[in-house]
């Protein structure tokens, strides 16, 4: 079993705070410089041609000669203990070259499955279709075991204790403030459940490998968002030194967090491998996919809240719990931002028999951001104010890394807030219109090791590399963009190279850390080799190096733009002695936490319960912005994301037999392009804070704002996600009765 | 192998090496018209299979003849036995849309097709739609727009584009949204694509 | 996937030649939509595909009496985009643009719409062995039923997926059978069964070694006809509930009807109770409402899909608005 990222802190996602202390001032020499050229622009994304026509090879199209195809034989049981396994029919069968057992009946520890689909055996056949039949002739003897797939039997005391030390961990009490002294300041008390269900990453290309063993020596073609991760991973399972491991992915569809290590199939996919002696390409079919691949755990919240007479908040009492699967952490933020200063709240993690949670785009935030923006809804109606003014007053100071105040008021001009109607559109007829606004925060900072690599030859060519990756977020093009501007040369003229464990070092792509881990690394990197290259020049046009600028494709003297060479003849000095200087990433270049509020209006066929989304803006800051269209692209799909978790995507089980019903892309809803509203993006630049990550926080906060809006809309407040036909017509209908 | 090899991704073994491991018989270009549908030396009405038979297809323009079983999917006959890896696999149930080919004109689901009843038609991968490294009109208003983020759904999304386009070159927005609509991308590009797909001009009707 | 043998026939005759007498063993492939997800699953696993596609007409041709006849490998996409079917039987048209997405709608054909099996995420989902797949439950009732039938039900709950069926039925069609001992004529109101414990595994009365082959449309007469769709998702999903109502007036009166509904029961729904409600009464908003509520009036919904009741009143009332040319929001 993989080992989810365990116990977040519940108590992030507070916004503002120690974050907003100035980061220690970096090396002048490195700072980003006051006059951008090529920062900041909508530079083209670099690898565009490459994957708009198809020759982008990903993890899923590495073809190696001799290559066989893995397939993993899982368990159709949520909880069964495997009394055998017979490989013999098998390996028997046609084109089969490998077969391995994954459990081990005669080992208590290993002989348990815990979940549907978790991995039993596998095998490894010429074709793919004939490895599928070998592994559907793997004979496994189950012993079938009481499950546990409900949240409330699983709480519930009288469930089978199907988890060592109980179904249920109980948190510490969180407790800050006067919490009976708040209840006391509140004129009004709000007391209601809310609740965010289990949705799974479905990352387009599956997870899976390649792996080519030569002796010793591992090559592993990987769909991760972590080589270097990928590469221990891979080390510590095979027990061989890690440096005899090489992971490559050039390319990757998509991780959202749940691909950080080789995981069970990675491993699987190396033995068979081995075994075989030839390469084997393992990756998952969608089914495997949601079953064992990672999901955004549950939250409900049982929450008491207090807000005064004059709209400000003044107590906020918890009970929370959520399920992350078999045996993993479900927390989140709570309460999310707003400052309420009495606090308590207690949390609960529920195990119940499905796969492991694995951060998914901003881990917990989502979950938060929905129990305490409708709260805020609900409690503003109370005190009869503006969601809006609401929320502002009740914010965290204003600093640069908690800016939602000024977002919010800009935010509602252009959205035209104040055409929005109270609570229940007074329209006739069936179709109901709502504005609802939500806020989101996330870290996003750089840390370190992260490396890179700058080369310069006498050809003239620029070739960055860092042992990065790029999970679609565009880390090609902002490292390209941040060697153009230094060297005062256009981003194409860049030629990054990542997405290799034998570039430089650099951290895993999680919690959007990426663009503010590699570019002060590239930047350091580039002033050195420009530094290099400098000294190189300075004698042939009569001045010290420190005389000279890169700029408009040029080494030149500064203010005299005509004594100098052009890029190409400056280099042609190098000669036989090639340029290259590596960058370490240090403070200073980077900061941490963003800000963002978004703004959804929706339109609900009350007759028919079906949620329509028509507008959303969104006004997100992200520090430097480095590279203007990926950034805006990351925020386009975060809100997307997020509003497929409000209206469609859900994981469902059966509630008898606890086996999923909709393993799938049909039954599994997602957006299409006609589901897809209008959206705006305004993105705030911050360049005096560095580099932020901005892949998560746009994903925070549309589920919120889109739930507020159809309570504005129908005049009910829907406290649980997804917002389906049948939840609205169900909530209507109370209302009704 | 691996570690003489210095260069990322430089694995490129030729395309030839690993398509004589993956047994493909023959590619080249038609001379003329696609060949007859009975090329194959299976009678009509007699059953072929289950095991391999020759299968003849015509691949942007050029004739490939493998040797298939009749279950093979078009995508999975040009993804793991032609080494045109262009279009993707990512639901493989008709879901997706990221293995979008055009047969005969129209945008259809690789994945929910068996190779060996396209015998005959004519078949456009993404692999093909580039002249050399001329991106077509499509693949071009991609780039432009940043219409694609991991690019996994990309290859499926442009050959539904070009085949909406072929048939409605100045479509409505209605037009571009329900033309498209077969198709997920999961990084939350639509945005983007909407727009790439609504700037293409002057795609000829196909 | 199971391997298969595949037979490419060239007409009607060698298509039947090529079928069995077991459905299990020997299936039909016309667009494979349906088709190869069943195989990919195991949900089917047949020896033999006998692919239909180039045997079948996939054309329309007028009728004597002014009717229409569609072939069954007509391509969904080409059914759409007939001008002729869009003018005599427009909620065919409708019904045809709706299905799936332009991918399946160039793939999927008349016949395989028609024929295609339920969308039960219990039948569609190896694990469970149920009643379709020959177990002996079926597990919607005590899971989730959401999508499940408030109509008919017992003893499974599939709702009927194909889109056609409804507005087939609506118009009075009858569809050609072709077998071994020649054809046979069925109308589509005798064509869909329902479950039963010694008819579980079938949808409607199609032999083994039959293939449906045409579509047979009677002249319409002056009809007005509504089709009414709800999807949750607007792009590619299956309807939640959906209607077709073809009327003929006297005058400003309905003197004749049908409402025939979708995704509510196990074969398309005809309701006589709806068809009662707007026989003698003018096209109003008024007249809808009623006909709607009367249409939903026994049903019987299970744990949790109650709420399809009011989504099929709406399909109703609008497909009732859409006929009398009345705005529906």
């Amino acid at each position: 079993m993989a080992n989810p990222k365990d116990d977040l802190d519940l108590d992030q996602g507070r916004g503002g705070g120690p974050a907003a202390a100035p980061l220690p001032p970096a090396d002048p020499k490195y700072a980003w410089p006051d006059q951008q050229s090529v920062l900041g622009t909508p530079v083209k994304r670099l690898d565009g041609p490459e994957k708009v026509s198809g020759r982008a090879r990903y993890t899923f199209d590495i073809n190696r000669p001799g290559m066989l195809y893995g397939r993993i034989v899982r368990s159709p049981h949520p909880h069964a203990r495997i009394v055998s396994i017979d490989l013999a029919a098998a390996r028997r069968a046609p084109g089969v070259k490998a077969a391995i057992v994954w459990r081990d009946p005669a080992n208590p520890e290993r002989n348990t499955v815990m979940y549907q689909g978790d991995e039993v055996a596998a095998v490894a056949a010429d074709t793919e279709e004939r490895a599928i039949d070998a592994a559907r002739l793997v004979k496994v003897e189950y012993e079938v075991l009481p499950h546990l797939t409900l949240v409330d039997q699983a709480m519930s005391g009288n469930a089978p204790e199907v988890f060592k030390g109980g179904n249920v961990r109980q948190g510490a009490v969180q407790e800050t403030g006067d919490l009976a002294a708040g209840f006391k300041q509140a004129a009004h008390v709000v007391e209601e459940t809310y609740s965010t269900h289990v949705i799974t990453h479905v990352c387009l290309e599956s997870h899976g490998a390649v792996c080519e063993w030569d002796g010793d020596h591992l090559t592993a073609w990987v769909s991760t968002q972590g080589i270097s991760a990928a590469r221990e991973g891979f080390a510590s399972g095979l027990q061989i030194p890690s440096a005899n491991v090489r992971v490559i992915t050039q390319y990757m569809g998509g991780g959202f967090g749940s691909k950080m290590a080789p995981d069970a199939q990675g491993l699987i996919c190396a033995r068979l491998a081995k075994e075989a002696k030839a390469p084997v390409k393992l990756m998952l079919d969608r089914k495997e996919e949601h079953l064992a691949t990672g999901n955004r755990p549950s939250a409900t919240a049982r929450v008491k809240a207090g807000v005064s007479a004059d709209g400000l908040l003044t107590a906020f009492d918890a009970e929370t719990w959520g399920t992350g699967g078999a045996g993993a952490a479900a927390g989140f933020p709570l309460p999310y931002i707003y400052q309420f200063p009495n606090r308590r709240r207690t949390h609960k993690d529920v195990y119940i028999n499905t796969g492991q949670q694995r951060p998914m785009r901003a881990p917990g935030h989502p979950q938060g951001s929905f129990v305490t923006e409708v709260l805020m809804e609900e409690l503003a109606d109370r005190v009869n104010m503006d969601p809006v003014e609401f929320r502002i007053k009740n914010l965290p100071p204003e600093a640069p890394n908690a800016m939602w105040g000024a977002y919010l008021r800009r935010g509602a001009a252009e959205f035209g807030w104040d055409k929005r109607h109270k609570t229940g559109d007074p329209a006739t007829g069936p179709i109901k219109t709502g504005m609802g606004v939500a806020i989101n925060t996330w870290g996003g900072g750089g840390r370190g090791p992260s490396q890179a690599r700058c080369e310069i030859a006498s050809d003239g060519l620029v070739v960055i590399k860092c042992g990065t990756q790029d999970l679609g977020t565009g880390t090609r093009t902002l490292i390209a963009v941040i060697a153009a501007d230094t060297l005062g040369l256009p981003a194409s003229a860049i030629r990054p190279e990542i997405g290799d464990t034998m570039f430089p070092i650099s951290g895993g792509s999680g919690g959007s850390t990426t663009a503010a881990a590699v570019s002060p690394a590239v930047r350091i990197a580039v002033v050195n080799a420009l530094d290099a290259l400098k000294e190189k020049v300075a004698p042939t046009l009569g001045v010290e190096p420190a005389a000279l600028v890169a700029a408009g494709g040029r080494i030149h003297v500064r203010d005299n733009p005509s004594k100098g060479l052009a890029w190409n003849e400056a280099c042609k000095l190098l000669a036989t002695q090639p340029i290259s200087v590596e960058g370490n990433w240090q403070p200073g270049l980077s900061s941490v936490t963003t800000s963002g509020v978004q703004f959804a209006e929706v339109s609900v066929d009350v007759e028919t319960g079906i949620v329509k989304v028509t507008r959303v803006l969104a006004i997100q800051d992200c520090g430097l912005v480095v590279s203007r269209l990926t950034a805006e692209s990351q925020v386009y799909g975060g809100i997307i994301g997020s509003l497929n978790f409000a209206l469609f995507e859900d994981r469902i089980l059966d509630r008898n037999t606890g086996q999923m019903v909709n393993p799938n892309m049909e039954w599994y809803l997602l957006a299409g392009m006609s589901d897809v509203p209008r959206i705006d993006v305004r993105l705030v630049d911050q360049p005096e804070r560095g580099v932020i990550g901005i892949g998560e926080p746009p994903t925070v906060s549309t589920a919120a704002a889109i739930t507020n809006a159809v309570r504005n809309a129908i005049g009910v407040t829907v406290r649980s996600l997804p917002l389906t036909p049948a939840k609205i017509l169900q909530t209507l209908a109370q209302r009704r009765a | 192998m691996a570690r003489k090899d210095d260069k990322p991704g430089g694995f490129a073994v030729s395309r030839r090496d690993f398509l004589k491991s993956a047994g493909v018989v023959s590619a080249v270009t038609a001379a003329a018209a696609p060949p007859e549908l009975d090329a194959q030396g299976v009678a009509a009405g007699a059953a072929a299979g289950p095991g391999e038979v020759p299968v003849r297809l015509m691949v942007n323009g050029k004739r490939l003849d493998l040797m298939l079983e009749p279950r093979v999917t078009l995508l999975d006959a040009l993804r793991m036995r032609a080494d045109q890896t262009g279009n993707k696999r990512g639901c493989d149930r008709g879901a997706c849309g990221a293995c979008t080919m055009i047969v005969d004109g129209r945008a259809v689901y690789a994945c929910s097709t068996l190779a060996i009843e396209v015998q005959g038609k004519a078949i456009r991968n993404v692999d093909g739609l580039a002249n050399g490294t001329t991106l077509h009109p499509v693949q071009q208003a991609f780039c432009e727009k940043d219409a694609l983020m991991c690019g996994f759904c990309t290859p499926g999304f442009i050959m539904a584009s070009v085949a909406l386009l072929e048939k409605t070159p100045a479509p409505t927005p209605e037009q571009i949204r329900r033309g498209l609509d077969g198709n997920i991308c999961r990084c939350g590009t639509f945005s983007r694509i909407f727009e790439a797909v609504s700037s293409v001009k002057g795609v000829a009707r196909g | 996937m199971k391997a298969f043998s595949y037979v490419n026939p060239k007409n009607e005759k060698e298509a039947v030649a090529a079928l069995g007498s077991d459905r299990d063993l020997v299936m039909p492939l016309a667009g494979g939509q349906d088709l190869l997800a069943r195989l990919k699953d195991y949900i089917s696993q047949p020896d033999r595909i006998v692919n239909v596609k180039g045997a079948l007409d996939a054309g329309v041709t007028a009728t004597p009496g002014g009717g229409l006849k569609i072939g069954a490998a007509m391509k969904l996409v080409d059914l759409a985009a007939h001008a002729q079917v869009a003018k005599l039987y427009p909620a065919i048209a409708l019904a045809a643009i709706e299905v799936g997405t332009p991918q399946i709608r160039n793939q999927g054909t008349v016949g395989g719409n028609l024929n295609q099996r339920p969308r039960c995420w219990y039948y569609r989902n190896e694990e469970f062995v149920c009643f379709k797949k020959g177990g002996n439950q079926c597990f919607s009732p005590a899971g989730e039923n959401q999508f499940h039938a408030i109509f008919g039900g017992g003893p499974t709950f599939i709702v009927h997926p194909s889109s056609l069926a409804v507005p087939s039925l609506a118009y009075g069609a009858t569809f050609r059978l072709a077998g071994p001992r020649g054809e046979r004529l069925v109308a589509a109101a005798d064509y869909f069964t329902m479950p039963t414990l010694q008819n579980v595994r079938t949808e409607n009365v199609l032999a083994a070694d039959e293939l449906l082959t045409h579509v047979i449309l009677p002249p319409p007469g002056a009809v007005r006809s509504g089709h009414y769709e709800v999807r949750y998702k607007e792009s590619h999903d299956w309807p939640i509930a959906f209607a077709t109502v073809v009327v003929a007036m006297t005058g400003d009166t309905v003197r004749t009807a049908r409402v025939v509904m979708g995704a509510v029961a196990p074969v398309p729904w005809r309701s006589p109770a709806a068809e009662a409600a707007l026989v003698g009464k003018p096209l109003t908003e008024e007249t809808a409402i009623a006909a709607a509520e009367a249409a939903l009036r026994d049903a019987r919904p299970l744990s949790q899909n109650a709420y399809k009741i009011q989504v099929a009143k709406t399909a109703v009332k609008r497909a009732i608005l859409n006929a009398a040319g009345i705005a529906t929001v």
